[in-house]
């Protein structure tokens, strides 16, 4: 094939993003929910990380609403429809198969929002998204489409682990997992990283002291890393 | 014959869930827009299978052959020497008033003179089996997709109908399609043109592109330059287009020569296909070909271009424009199908038999107001087809489409979309009508 | 026969930088059994690689494609041709006929046909000529009434427009009357811009009939394109990208 569009590239990368946003919510809101059982109101340091008041009347009402609420941009649910629709208009670039994960993902969350154990019920989610991972790796053929989704995924996994305070081996290994697919792209395409920013990353990510004190620079440079406008709907 | 559908019916029904489970799961989705919102519906797919015999299918095949062949060559006879209409086989009027004629289109000679290479054939079986052809398509026929996908579905959800009967195998469209886009290649990558993903048929265009290994793009990712069509690439780069296979219509396609407020097309892409730079599929102007008016003269097309007698017959049609038919769909209005020749997609037909006695006095003033406007059929009384209705098996109204692909040689794909009414009055089988879809099973013996 | 000069240009500048942009010019006059361009050079700017083809209704288009910022396009054509009225031009389409999207009539136009056909009798071109007359005595020439959008019918209603009008009402006249018309955009002598006239098949050759000013057409005018209706004569078709794209289009032609 060889030839792909600025839209589709972004679209690859938006992709990656949404579905690393899903994957990881889900996940952190699954941590969350464990140390929930035993302690009251845990879910407002969730709340701090991004900075969101808490409008919640208990914790019930906030994982329900930051796992299924369409209305909550922040929430699993909205993740996975972006996913989605940023996925269903790559068909022809990562295959029906993969697309399938996620309509399977959607299938998943939306039946478990009836379940009277949640957490049983999002578990086959960790299967299925693993799967669209190797799909996707099984599929794409060309490196440079693939790339694209996994410099999205790495870049929003970074940003939710800064914001989220896990230890600085975890992101360290992250970064550096990043730098090794921005090595990959070649020169004049938009993935092409602002040096200016990666520097301030690379600082700041250096050392497990300024990652402790910086972390609000290091996400503002992360999000100035390439600039690409995201596609609108 | 019955028997054997009856077997069928009862193995496929025992997986009924699983495949729609899985169709489901495939995203086999169109979509549609109610109230000015758009909702993406999951395309109703019944298991039981409409089943062709190999006998019956050689016969429809040899005459849908014919039909897009003559078709084909009508086509190119209108945007050249008009020789058809010379001889006085067709009149002139039924050209020239015909929305589908595209002036513009004078002169041009697509690759391999093709115009329709994906040719929806619509048809029904009477209850006496006979065959008889509802519509031609040739402007952008779809629905290639369902029973592509639904298939490939059904293989794995009822292996043993697959084991135990002989089906001819059709997931070899994609490959039959990809060798017609490439004899009407003029140079360059294969793309497929959609207006986007909130078009009722994007699940076809997306999956077509995947299967057939081409671009899916859209009008602003592609540009004219030095009179060729390029995909501009994310790096800043460009790639020639040999080929485009354009699910948008035919004003709407380059707005320097159709309609200019158009904000899907490609500008002077009609430069670049009249440069013979591009091939595209189907070719700009097939709407003269299929044109409701149109369609009675094809079994005079056949006789007069190929020397043949026509193998399928048309449905018995009369055309208020020539007196005597005139007269008789006058006194006959409350027996007969009126369709409008200008509205597509199962809008603008009207059964006499549904009409007050005020509206069909009202409709014979409309006719005879414009008779051109209309054209006028017998009710065909259709085999209807089992579908399973909430665990009930009831009887419905089906047609098929075939579908006909002209490359090297014409072809017709041994398999086709069978549409069905789920309203047991209703004869509109249409999806964008809430319609469903089964699968079409071609014996191999 | 008669040798004239023959210029034209027209100058578009747009509100703010433009880019990615398409056009299609339709300015280089045809050779026809008529007319015989002696010499004639197109000039644009800025600079831009172009492509010649020959559209269905037989006009020279010239396409090309500006992919970077600019703020105007000019063009312009100089040239000398051989102009012969006595010739017959004889390249008639079934299409000409048929009423086009400018010139279908409305109710006040059928009406109008109504009243006058019975004047019309004889021979296409005696034909053509009364219903030229009877559109004279209604209509008026003025600018400004009417714009590039407006029909026949729309003009018919107002009873005044440009020569633009009066070619779209004669044209949908004498296809009412059955005779196959077709749109003419050239140059004609005493016109600073663009002009319009009528041609009108009398069943072997094209006949020119100018309904502006009511009178044959002679060696004084030169065609640039020919078609349904406006539509299809454009001078100039455009597509581009930017904040904002709206233009100011001078235009100056001279024929001498």
């Amino acid at each position: 094939m060889g030839t792909i569009s600025l839209e589709h590239s972004d679209r690859l990368y938006w992709l990656g993003r949404y579905t690393e946003r899903f994957f990881t919510t889900l996940k952190a809101l699954g941590n969350l929910y464990d140390s929930m059982l035993e302690e009251k109101h845990g879910y407002q340091d969730y709340l701090d990380c991004f900075g969101l008041a808490d409008t919640y009347s208990d914790s019930r009402e906030f994982i329900r609403s930051f796992l299924f609420d369409m209305q909550n941009p922040n929430s699993a649910a909205y993740s996975l429809e972006r996913a989605y629709d940023n996925g269903i208009v790559l068909r022809e670039e990562i295959s029906t198969s993969s697309l399938s994960f996620l309509q399977m993902a959607k299938d998943t969350l939306s039946k478990a929002r009836q379940s009277d154990n949640i957490r049983m019920s999002l578990l086959p989610l960790e299967d299925t998204l693993y799967s669209f991972w190797g799909c996707i790796n099984e599929h794409i053929f060309d490196d440079e489409i693939r790339n694209i989704i996994y410099i999205g995924k790495t870049v929003e996994r970074l940003d939710l682990y800064i914001r989220l305070k896990y230890p600085f081996a975890q992101v360290e290994k992250e970064f550096i997992r990043l730098c090794k697919n921005l090595n990959r792209v070649p020169k004049g395409t938009p993935y092409r990283y602002s040096t200016k920013y990666l520097s301030t990353l690379v600082e700041i990510l250096g050392t497990e002291s300024n990652y402790q004190n910086e972390s609000l620079q290091a996400t503002a440079a992360l999000a100035h890393l390439f600039e690409p406008a995201e596609v609108s709907l | 014959m019955v028997q054997f559908q009856e077997r069928q019916f009862m193995q496929a029904v025992g997986n009924a869930g699983e495949i729609n489970e899985l169709l489901r799961r495939y995203g086999v989705k169109f979509g549609i827009y109610k109230n000015g919102v758009f909702h993406e519906q999951f395309f109703p797919f019944d298991p039981i299978p409409r089943v062709i015999s190999a006998v019956d299918f050689a016969s429809i095949e040899k005459g849908l052959v014919q039909r897009v062949n003559a078709l084909n060559e009508f086509l190119f006879d209108i945007y050249h020497e008009k020789h058809i209409v010379h001889d006085g086989v067709i009149p002139e009027d039924f050209i020239y008033i015909s929305k589908g004629y595209l002036a513009e289109c004078e002169g041009i000679t697509p690759k391999n003179k093709i115009y329709s290479h994906i040719s929806g054939i619509d048809l029904v079986q009477a209850k006496d089996g006979e065959w008889y052809i509802l519509e031609d398509n040739l402007r952008i026929p779809s629905g290639a997709s369902y029973p592509l996908i639904a298939r490939e579905l059904t293989r794995i959800a009822a292996p043993q109908a697959f084991k135990e009967n002989k089906i001819v195998d059709n997931r070899g469209y994609a490959e039959l399609l990809k060798e017609t886009m490439e004899y009407a290649n003029c140079g360059g990558i294969r793309a497929i043109l959609t207006p986007g993903r909130y078009n009722a048929a994007y699940f076809e265009h997306s999956y077509l592109a995947e299967l057939t290994g081409s671009v899916l793009v859209q009008n602003d990712e592609l540009f004219v330059e030095d009179n060729i069509l390029y995909h501009r690439t994310y790096s800043g780069g460009k790639t020639r287009i040999g080929v485009l296979y354009r699910r948008i219509s035919d004003e709407y396609l380059d707005p320097l020569t159709f309609l200019p407020e158009s904000l899907i097309g490609i500008p002077n892409l009609m430069e670049a296909y009249r440069s013979g730079n591009v091939g595209i599929v189907n070719a700009p102007g097939n709407g003269v070909a299929d044109d409701k008016g149109i369609y009675y003269f094809v079994p005079k097309m056949i006789k007069y271009y190929l020397g043949e007698e026509p193998i399928l017959k048309n449905a018995p049609t009369y055309l208020p424009f020539y007196e005597e038919d005139r007269q008789y769909v006058m006194d006959k209005l409350e027996k007969l199908v009126i369709k409008d020749v200008s509205e597509a997609g199962g809008y603008g037909v009207v059964f006499g038999s549904d009409l007050t006695k005020d509206k069909l006095e009202g409709f014979r003033k409309t006719i005879a107001a414009e008779p051109r406007r209309f054209i006028a059929q017998e009710v065909i009384d259709f085999l209807d087809l089992p579908i399973v209705d909430n665990g009930e098996t009831v009887m419905r109204k089906a047609d098929l489409r075939a579908f006909v692909l002209s490359g090297e040689k014409t072809k017709v794909w041994a398999s086709g979309l069978t549409r069905f009414s789920r309203n047991p009055d209703s004869f509109v089988v249409n999806s964008s009508q809430g319609g469903g879809f089964k699968d079409t099973w071609v014996l191999s013996r | 026969m008669k040798r004239v000069d023959l210029y034209f240009s027209t100058k578009l500048t747009f509100d703010d930088y433009v880019h990615n942009h398409s056009f299609a010019l339709r300015v280089i006059p045809p050779e026809t059994e008529c007319q015989n361009l002696l010499s004639c050079s197109l000039n644009i700017q800025p600079y831009v690689r172009t492509d010649q083809t020959i559209d269905a209704f037989g006009n020279n288009v010239t396409a090309g494609y500006l992919s970077g910022e600019h703020r105007f396009l000019d063009f312009e054509i100089k040239g000398t041709a051989e102009v012969d009225q006595t010739k017959f031009r004889t390249d008639y389409m079934p299409c000409y006929l048929y009423q086009s999207q400018y010139t279908k009539p409305g109710v006040s136009l059928n009406a109008f046909y109504s009243e006058v056909k019975g004047k019309c009798a004889g021979s296409p071109s005696e034909r053509a000529e009364a219903l030229c007359n009877a559109l004279s005595d209604v209509m008026c020439y003025e600018k400004g009434a009417t714009d590039i959008t407006t029909t026949a019918e729309q003009a018919f209603v107002l009873k005044k427009g440009v020569c633009q009008d009066f070619s779209h009402i004669l044209i949908s006249l004498l296809r009412m009357d059955g005779i196959a018309a077709r749109y003419i955009a050239g140059l004609a002598f005493c016109d600073g811009e663009t002009h319009s006239w009528v041609e009108f098949w009398t069943g072997d050759h094209w006949e020119g009939i100018d309904p502006a000013n009511n009178c044959p057409v002679n060696n004084d005018y030169i065609v640039i394109s020919q078609g349904r209706d406006f539509r299809d004569c454009a001078i100039d078709r455009g597509v581009m990208f930017g904040k904002y794209t709206r233009q100011l289009q001078l235009v100056r032609s001279i024929l001498t």
